[in-house]
Parts: structure tokens; sequence; C-alpha cells
């Protein structure tokens, strides 16, 4: 009999971390300052995430001064504050349970978008169950395990951000390489063309003004 | 006497299961984010995702004003630009659709501005790719999974996901690699041939303008 109600236990709390799998990804894009909301749900459980800056309007400089990305806790803490990032993983113990804010501030008047991706863990602990509860030890492994797995994926999908980011920089660096180089082909035969032209007509308003 | 203990399990699981499911799964704010949408204007989320890929999400309204939830409306458009999902007036849906093409997915809310609400409208968003979006209940009714074993079938889903990650990271990489040692002799050649090109207008120059003097007799 105890152990039957052991193993509903058990089986209940298994069915809670289904729930509890929170993860999200997205991408925004922030005109001046733009701000996410996540609820945590119990004190102790790790945030993990990362976010890239996917669409820099690069022109001349290869130097961007980013954004600026802050992390604020329910009670008004700022957890963390990043000036002038193109991007960056971030990780924390939540201190408690609450909605959780993340913000992002774009110094420059163009807007940026942004690809996001936030995880918050769960690992099941004695903390929090009454007395004559216990967690079975296969569900905490179970847990960490799942853990694990999600930091892998968690760590995928920035660089799966960076990847892109790559790629647009590598195939704007094609076009400009075709466009520029033709455009200056016909630049040169233009000029050329063109010091022909006012050579002739030098010579040819009269050949008595111009005796060289 | 294993087999007894699960027929025993099996007769006072269901009701307590179902219960627990359902208080759990009509939760509003389950695991989503939360997003504030501007009076005016729109806010678009999107994501890049390949295709054949299940993506589920819902949306709720949170914010309340004067006793009545605003209302927002929503459109979801393909990277091809078809719509895939269009509400108005709505506080809460939910949408699926598996990704045809690859691409840029984009889900816009805005504001719907019958209710005269005079702040911002907080949106609980909920949306799932891939795995994340596997509807694992029917998978355990359908083979009878429950307890560790759904538990390990779930984290063989996230290992095979993560391996498709990885050898589409390494396709992507190939591809870029290509790329980049394209444009690399691209850059050689069409140096070499804006100095050829240089070097043949000059001479081209030079001898048109030799003939030119020539014919006006001044050489």
């Amino acid at each position: 009999m105890e152990r039957k109600w052991r193993k509903i236990w058990g089986l209940i709390g298994l069915l809670l971390l289904n729930f509890v799998n929170n993860v999200s990804s997205l991408s925004l894009t922030i005109t001046k300052v733009e701000c996410v909301y996540e609820i945590v749900r119990s004190e102790g459980d790790i945030v993990s995430g990362n976010f890239v800056v996917v669409d820099h309007h690069i022109f001349w400089s290869s130097d961007h001064p980013g954004i600026d990305f802050s992390i604020t806790s329910p009670g008004g803490d700022i957890l963390h504050n990043l000036k002038g990032t193109s991007g960056d993983k971030f990780s924390f113990k939540a201190p408690r349970s609450g909605l959780y804010q993340f913000c992002f501030h774009n110094p420059l008047s163009t807007p940026e978008t942004i690809a996001l991706y936030i995880h918050i863990g769960h690992i099941p602990n004695e903390h929090n169950l009454a007395k004559n509860e216990h967690v079975d030890p296969i569900n905490v492994k179970i847990a960490e395990l799942r853990e694990a797995l999600e930091a892998v994926t968690t760590e995928q999908k920035y660089l799966k951000a960076r990847d892109a980011v790559h790629r647009r920089t590598n195939e704007s660096t094609k076009k400009r390489v075709i466009g520029y180089t033709v455009g200056e082909y016909i630049l040169l035969t233009i000029a050329s063309v063109l010091q022909v032209v006012y050579i002739r007509r030098l010579f040819s308003k009269s050949v008595g003004y111009n005796r060289i | 006497m294993i087999k007894d203990s699960n027929v025993q399990m099996a007769m006072t699981f269901p009701p307590l299961l179902v219960v627990l499911l359902l208080a759990l799964s009509t939760g509003p704010l389950c695991d989503a984010i939360w997003l504030n949408i501007p009076k005016t204007g729109t806010k678009c989320v999107s994501e890049e995702i390949h295709s054949n890929v299940v993506v589920l999400a819902d949306y709720v309204v949170v914010s309340v004003e004067d006793g009545q939830t605003a209302a927002i409306a929503v459109k979801v458009t393909s990277p091809y630009g078809n719509n895939l999902h269009h509400s108005e007036n709505v506080t809460y849906g939910r949408f699926a659709f598996t990704t045809e093409e690859a691409g840029n997915y984009l889900a816009c809310f805005w504001s719907d501005n019958r209710t005269r609400g005079s702040g911002e409208v907080v949106v609980n968003i909920d949306w799932k790719t891939g795995i994340a979006a596997k509807d694992w209940e029917s998978v355990a009714r359908k083979e009878k999974l429950q307890g560790v074993e759904l538990e390990l079938r779930k984290l063989e889903g996230a290992v095979e996901a993560i391996h498709e990650n990885l050898l589409y990271l390494k396709s992507r990489e190939a591809e870029m690699r290509s790329t980049s040692e394209t444009t690399n002799a691209r850059v050689a050649w069409f140096s070499i041939m804006s100095l050829g090109i240089c070097i043949v207008v000059s001479g081209l120059q030079v001898w048109y303008l030799k003939r030119f003097f020539q014919k006006k007799k001044l050489i």
C-alpha cells in the first residue's frame, strides 16, 4: 500500500515535470526598447539562454555599436547587464519565483532583429514537498539528464543563429565583390572614353588656337 | 506480484491522470513568454524554421483593463507570403501547421482598436516547434507507455532532435565554406581582370589618339 502511494506520487511528480519544461525561441525586431517577460515557477530554477543580433546593418565600418541587454528579477534587481553586444549567452539561478524581464535597448535608429532563446530548467528536489512525500531518485536523474540535453539544445540554437549571421555576411560579400567589380570596370571605361572625347575637343576647335 | 500492483495502479490512475492533465492543460499560463503589444502598430515575432517541422502555438491575452480583457488580432504568414492563420478581435487562440518551405515564419499581433484601452496589451505566447510540439499523450496512448518509459522516450526524441540539428549545422557550414571559396577565387580573378582591362583600355586610348593626331597631320 505504501509502495503504491509512493508510485502514485512519483508518477504525479513525473507528470508535473512535463509541464515545467520551459523553452521559448523566437526572433524579435527591436526599434527602441523591447521587453520579453517569462514566468519562473519555483525558486532555484536555472534560467539559461542566448541571443544573437541577426540583422546587422553594417555598411562601412565593421564595428557595430551593438545593443544593450538587461535581465530584471521580479524584485526589481538587475541580474545581468550588457552594453553594446552583438550576441551573448546567459545563465543564472533564479533567486525567487515570479516574472522575469529580459529587455533589449537599441541605441541606433535602424531596427535590429534579434534571435532569442530562453530555457528554464527545473530539477525536482526535496525542498518544496511535504514531509511524507519523497522524490523518486530516478525522477531526479531523468530531470538532470533532460537538463543536460536542453543545455546542448540551447548551445545548438546559439550556433544556428550565429551561423545565420555569418551566412548573411558571406552572401553580402559575394554580392559586393561582383557588384563593385563590374561597377569599377564600367567606370574605368567611361573615364577613359571621356578622356579621349575631351582630348579630341581640345584639338578640333581650331588648329590655330592650340599649337601644342 | 509486480503484475498485480501494476493492475491495481492501472485502475486507480486513470481518474487521477485525467484530472491532473485537465488541470494542467487548461491553465493558460503554462510555459510561454509575455509580450507587450503597443496600442498602435504591430508586434511581430518570427522564427527561421526548416521544412517539415510541426509548429504549435497558443496565445492568450493576459492584461485586463476595466474588467475586460483586451482583444487582439493575429496573422501568421509563411516565408512566401501565404497566410496560414488570421483572426481578429480574439482574446485567445491557437494555431498549428506543418512547415512546407524553409524560411522565416512570421506571426504578427496588433491590438484591435475597438477596445478603448489606453495602455498596452500583454499577450502570453507559447510557441513550440519540432520536438517540443510533439503530442506525447497520443504517443503514450498508442504505444501504452507510462511513467519512466514515457520520459525515456521523450529523452530519446530530444536526442534525435539534437542529432538532426547537428547534421543541419554541418550541411550549412559546408555550404558556407563553398561560398567563401568561390568568393575568394572571384576576388583573385576579378582583380587580375581589372588590371587587364586597365591595360587594354589605356592601350586603346593611346592607339586612338595616335591615329587621330596622324589624321590631323600634327604628328
